[in-house]
């Protein structure tokens, strides 16, 4: 996996085209609470960052799933996006192309 | 008068101090973040940092690696309750918003140390095509909330020479 047109050390012999993962996250109301507490001071809101980064694991996770149905070995040009669909929630999206690699 | 009545009455009083309170820890807690971060880039010293070991550049040196990961880091920050309920009123003549300003440029500089970090533990030699992207965090309830918070998001493909 890799974020640019090549997978660096290897060549790609065919293209399968666009593979997405996304995964919607509310947050958990305990670790809200915290969050909330944390904001008197400001700075970095621990509960979120490890949050966010769990579904973005989990995004990821199922790009390469699908990737891994289409018989692909890898993935590059993969994008993130992160949106805020609800009042609680976003969204955390990423998107590559797969490719046959040997 | 008994000693809850008290409590209550110097909590109930202290009420109007909340923003300034909540303002002040905010500036100390944040400035000793800052420091916090730049001791640990001292002590990293320039070990990935010099020669272009991270760049923006998709191209460059990129077919003499003999393994690459795909590195991610993302970060949520906010300032302090007190700040975005002064920043309202410095929102009334404009002009920057210093509060902001530091914490956004703690958040980002802290999402591309830990990065550099997460391709040392994966020992990556340099840190191609960086890409950073903030986007707002909406866990709060509503947009009046005196909630805020940013997300700071940065990938990246680390290269093993």
């Amino acid at each position: 996996m890799s974020n640019v047109e090549t997978i660096p050390g290897k060549s790609i012999t065919r293209s399968l085209g666009l593979v997405t993962g996304s995964t919607v996250r509310a947050k958990h109301l305990g670790k809200d609470i915290f969050a909330g507490l944390k904001n008197l001071v400001g700075g970095e809101l621990k509960q979120y960052t490890d949050l966010l980064n769990e579904s973005r694991n989990e995004a990821l996770q199922r790009m390469m799933m699908q990737a891994h149905g289409m018989g692909a070995n890898g993935i590059v040009n993969i994008r993130f996006a992160t949106s805020s669909v609800a009042a609680g929630a976003s969204e955390l999206f990423c998107y590559g192309t797969a490719v046959v690699v040997e | 008068m008994t000693l809850s009545s008290i409590i209550v009455w110097v909590l109930f009083a202290s009420l109007p101090l909340f923003p300034f309170v909540s303002w002040a820890m905010g500036r100390w807690y944040q400035s000793r973040l800052m420091n916090a971060l730049s001791e640990k880039e001292k002590l990293e010293g320039g070990s990935l940092q010099n020669e272009n070991h991270l760049s923006t550049a998709s191209s460059t040196a990129l077919m003499s690696a003999q393994a690459s990961a795909l590195l991610h880091v993302s970060i949520c920050v906010g300032p302090s309750m007190g700040q975005i309920f002064f920043m309202w009123f410095k929102s009334l003549v404009g002009g920057r918003l210093r509060s902001y300003e530091v914490v956004l440029e703690y958040g980002r500089r802290e999402v591309l140390f830990r990065l550099r970090e997460q391709a040392k533990a994966l020992g990556c030699t340099s840190i191609h095509n960086v890409r950073l992207e903030t986007s707002v965090i909406s866990f709060a309830q509503n947009q009046d909330s005196k909630r805020s918070s940013v997300e700071l998001l940065a990938f990246a493909t680390g290269l093993i020479h």
